[in-house]
């Protein structure tokens, strides 16, 4: 429950996005086998409450990541029963498909309905069907924050990804990104200025003349490699540790993933009152060659 | 004998887990007793909604409810903390102790609260940490129902909780025998309001 009563309800935002009635229609009977059937066989391990209204919807929500996983993975039955390898139903490729198309944000623009038939049918291929590793590379978290620096308000772009220890698992820092911190480098790169440099004979006098750059802090970026690629996470480190930025929340999170090959997706939460909600993929690519890591570079600001 | 006796102590101290500190024995779970570890940690997170409900009860008394609190308490890590953000302001999550958090239900101003619980849970995958801990998340949903005297009902909401839960193999001693078993503690817990009809 919420502490405070809300003031407005805000209605959340859809985008039309007509889907063509056969692939529509299909969704509909999954979502019918889902949402009605699985209620009825589902065998709860001795459920929390007793409210028996229309839960339908949450029946349907695919609840967590590790349902993603599972679902896009044919790693539960309809009623939400893990499934384990060695019975029959783990990895069908009939479940599968019945999962896979309620995987997808069906008012996203940016799923288009074609692409969307053949990466199902790629993930779903009988002689090699692709499976989604939690533990293994190729995606990554990207998590929305906000911070205070030097008493302004500034949005940080965190990206994690999953790293093994021990035995075990942890999300770690792979890279950030602010575009406060992109003041520090207006000049990167600038090739037309004629006036901030070391002359090329620098070196034959101890550098001495190396001052003039660092007494004047406002144009050392001037100075530096043209093909410099500023470390946003390193920076991030030392703010923190200077004191200059405050953590203040995580406002959302969303993951990158691209472990099925030539595809990239994205899947992000939907918090709707509908049969299409939780975590579903709102963003797919179909990559060429050459594009995963442009697409990377992209998406983790790592240019 | 001797070379018994040290084989025993080796495997006692292996098995207590004083073998070493930065050495994670390789515990694997199987899907049995994932089974079995889902219903214990299902069992906690029944006993908190149990908690929670009694805590938000306008007829508990004070007294009482503060008993409650304690034994609510009882079920967290320390450190433990509720983040709950509102449909309304989705990326302002503001993070509450879960003692101060269940204080707060005690005091909300409505002269009647209906907590319920549905039926829906899911349980994920138990993930091993660095620290040889296995973690999982919960999926419960709530329903929060704040009356007021004269108006009747003045707030509504569906909540949907993801518990994290701790499942760590501990040993004690009976009757001078090692036993093993698996504790669950409950860690922090993401409330997001679901989506009003």
């Amino acid at each position: 429950m919420a502490f405070k009563k809300p003031a407005k309800t805000k209605v959340l935002r859809t985008l039309a996005f007509k889907k063509p009635v056969k692939t529509k229609a299909l969704r509909t009977l999954a979502f019918i086998f889902l949402a009605f059937l699985a209620p009825l066989c589902a065998r709860p391990q001795g459920s929390i409450g007793g409210i028996a209204g229309d839960e339908t919807v949450f029946y349907a929500q695919t609840k967590q990541v590790n349902q993603f996983f599972r679902r896009f993975n044919g790693e539960e039955d309809v009623s939400g029963t893990r499934l384990y390898p060695g019975q029959t139903a783990y990895h069908d490729l009939k479940l599968r498909r019945k999962y896979m198309n309620m995987l997808f944000d069906k008012d996203s623009p940016l799923v288009n309905n074609d692409q969307k038939t053949v990466f199902i049918e790629e993930v779903l291929n009988k002689k090699a069907p692709v499976l989604l590793d939690f533990h293994a590379k190729d995606w990554f978290c990207e998590v929305a924050t906000t911070f205070t620096w030097k008493k302004q308000t500034v949005n940080i772009i965190l990206y994690l990804r999953i790293e093994q220890q021990n035995g075990g698992y942890k999300w770690v820092l792979s890279n950030c990104f602010c575009d406060k911190f992109n003041t520090y480098f207006t000049h990167l790169g600038d090739t037309t200025n004629l006036k901030f440099f070391l002359h090329p004979m620098s070196h034959e006098i101890d550098f001495m003349n190396i001052h003039k750059a660092l007494d004047d802090p406002k144009n050392i970026d001037f100075y530096l490699d043209r093909n410099y690629v500023p470390d946003y996470l390193a920076l991030f480190v030392s703010e923190l540790k200077e004191g200059n930025l405050k953590f203040v929340s995580v406002n959302n999170e969303k993951f990158h993933v691209f472990q099925v090959p030539n595809w990239y997706f994205e899947i992000s939460f939907f918090n709707r009152n509908n049969y299409n909600s939780g975590w579903l993929i709102s963003n797919l690519v179909r990559l060429s060659p050459g594009d995963k890591n442009e697409l990377l570079k992209h998406y983790t600001h790592s240019y | 004998m001797k070379k018994l006796l040290a084989l025993t102590i080796f495997a006692c101290l292996f098995g207590t887990g004083l073998y070493a500190q930065t050495q994670v024995p390789p515990v694997e779970i199987t899907p049995d007793r994932k089974h079995a570890i889902d219903s214990l940690a299902l069992e906690k997170v029944r006993d908190l909604s149990k908690y929670i409900s009694i805590i938000g009860d306008k007829t508990t008394p004070w007294s009482d409810a503060h008993r409650v609190i304690e034994r609510a308490c009882e079920l967290f890590m320390d450190g433990a903390e509720m983040g709950v953000s509102s449909i309304n302001r989705p990326e302002q999550i503001t993070n509450y102790k879960v003692r101060e958090y269940f204080d707060r239900l005690m005091q909300l101003n409505y002269s009647k609260v209906v907590i319920d619980w549905y039926k829906i849970q899911y349980v994920s995958d138990l993930e091993r940490q660095p620290d040889g801990t296995f973690v999982g998340v919960i999926t419960v949903y709530q329903k929060f129902q704040g009356y007021d005297k004269e108006k009747g009902l003045v707030y509504e909401d569906t909540t949907k909780k993801d518990i994290t839960i701790y499942v760590k193999r501990k040993e004690t001693q009976i009757g001078g025998r090692l036993i093993g078993f698996w504790d669950v503690m409950l860690g922090d817990i993401r409330v997001k309001e679901t989506c009003k009809k």
